[in-house]
């Protein structure tokens, strides 16, 4: 069984209700959707709330799992990082600063891209590396730390319209790319 | 995660496709995520627009985010909210209750019928108290003391502390300058009820009850023998 099968099979059965499933589950997920709260919340107490009602949903609704055409693991992660980002945002926690000196709009892809690219990396990375990188970087603090165009606009002292436009033309090249 | 490809784009869908992937990030305001929801339920191709968004942003994250062991607190969180309370059925729900109030029964047709506890002497009323204060020998203990005059016994709660091992406590009476006089040794639970004869009651008021720690037995010399653990004086309640 590959482990997206693992995964895959373990929900299944939590959804009859399986307990055991339940905690192997939580065994082999619970760090990599604890450090996606961190990620976002980048505290621990608050995180491990997060972490808990995530769980107890996936026990109350794995049932509607097979339905919405996930994979496994992008289900588990989308709940977390959706609920995670819905803490933060009403706790209105400050962005992290960015640096407007990376932001120049003609900065040139990461050094690391070519190289990327060359090799088997994911489809989304080796997109992601074609971006300026500075653009990279706010998709990335978009998705992984769930930074909001005002959060943008606020961490890098850049008027939220520019920010919104940058961050919308970055996300149709990445498209662009993935369909390729 | 899969390696889903996106449909070839149409110049005419590249809005609603950025719409698609500012939804997967939470970038929409309320009112533009309610008419993106909207339009979500009736477009099946915009619904896998979001899934195949969603898709590759789960995959920045199994690569990019590391993985952080929390709290065992947690798991013992889960087990208490989702287990504890649930499916289980009427019986595994009765029978703890049913077994304890079997024990209780058991152990009070036992301290009846060895004579432990005399019904009648549950219902004592108390006109002289005494909260025995502990000494510097005495540290943790909470003892008090109900005397019933008219009944002529003494009830002494010891709510908190234990004698050291090996050794029992013993309740002492001191009227006056007289010399200390042994009511009776405490039981190990916590209520202990001692009768008192009528001379030991027409000196009460007042007087002072010490708690002493004796070897098992007592003192054997009619006078305390060991380290004062806690004392206080009587008065009306």
């Amino acid at each position: 069984m590959t482990p997206q099968e693992e995964v895959e099979n373990l929900i299944a059965r939590v959804a009859m209700g399986d307990r055991a499933a339940f905690n192997r589950l939580y065994d082999r997920t619970s760090a990599k959707l604890f450090g996606v709260c961190l990620r976002v919340l980048n505290d621990r107490v608050e995180a491990e709330e997060v972490l808990q009602d995530v769980f107890v949903t996936v026990w109350n609704k794995a049932d509607s799992y097979k339905v919405n055409g996930y994979s496994p693991m992008t289900w588990l992660i989308t709940i977390t990082r959706n609920r995670a980002v819905d803490r933060r945002r009403a706790m209105k926690l400050p962005p992290v600063p960015i640096e407007t000196a990376d932001l120049m709009p003609d900065s040139k892809p990461g050094p690391e891209a070519s190289a990327v690219a060359a090799s088997e990396a994911r489809q989304i990375t080796a997109c992601l590396d074609e971006l300026p990188r500075a653009r990279a970087h706010l998709v990335r603090r978009a998705y992984l730390e769930g930074d909001s165009y005002a959060d943008l606009a606020q961490a890098t002292g850049i008027n939220l319209n520019t920010i919104r436009t940058w961050l919308r033309r970055s996300l149709m090249a990445l498209r662009e790319c993935l369909s390729r | 995660m899969s390696d889903q490809t996106l449909p070839p784009d149409g110049p005419e869908e590249d809005e609603d496709r950025v719409l698609a992937a500012e939804y997967a990030l939470g970038l929409l305001t309320d009112k533009e995520r309610a008419l993106f929801e909207a339009q979500l339920e009736t477009d099946a191709g915009l619904r896998a627009e979001v899934v195949a968004w969603d898709e590759h942003f789960a995959t920045v994250i199994m690569d990019e985010v590391e993985e952080v062991a929390p709290s065992p607190q947690v798991t013992k969180r889960l087990q208490a909210i989702l287990f504890k309370r649930e499916k289980q059925s009427f019986w595994q729900h009765i029978w703890p209750y049913g077994l304890g109030g079997l024990a209780a029964a058991l152990v009070l047709w036992l301290a009846i019928n060895t004579g432990i506890i005399n019904p009648e002497e549950q219902a004592l009323r108390s006109d002289l108290v005494a909260e025995l204060a502990p000494t510097a020998d005495g540290e943790g203990l909470v003892i008090r003391a109900n005397v019933d005059t008219e009944r002529g016994a003494v009830q002494v709660v010891l709510s908190a502390g234990t004698p050291p091992e090996d050794r029992v406590f013993e309740l002492w009476l001191i009227a006056g300058d007289s010399a200390p006089v042994s009511l009776g040794l405490l039981d190990e639970s916590e209520s202990t009820i001692i009768d008192l004869p009528p001379d030991v009651l027409a000196v009460l008021p007042g007087a002072l009850l010490a708690i002493s720690d004796e070897p098992p037995g007592g003192s054997p010399t009619g006078a305390p023998t060991g380290a004062v653990r806690a004392a206080g004086s009587l008065s009306s309640s």
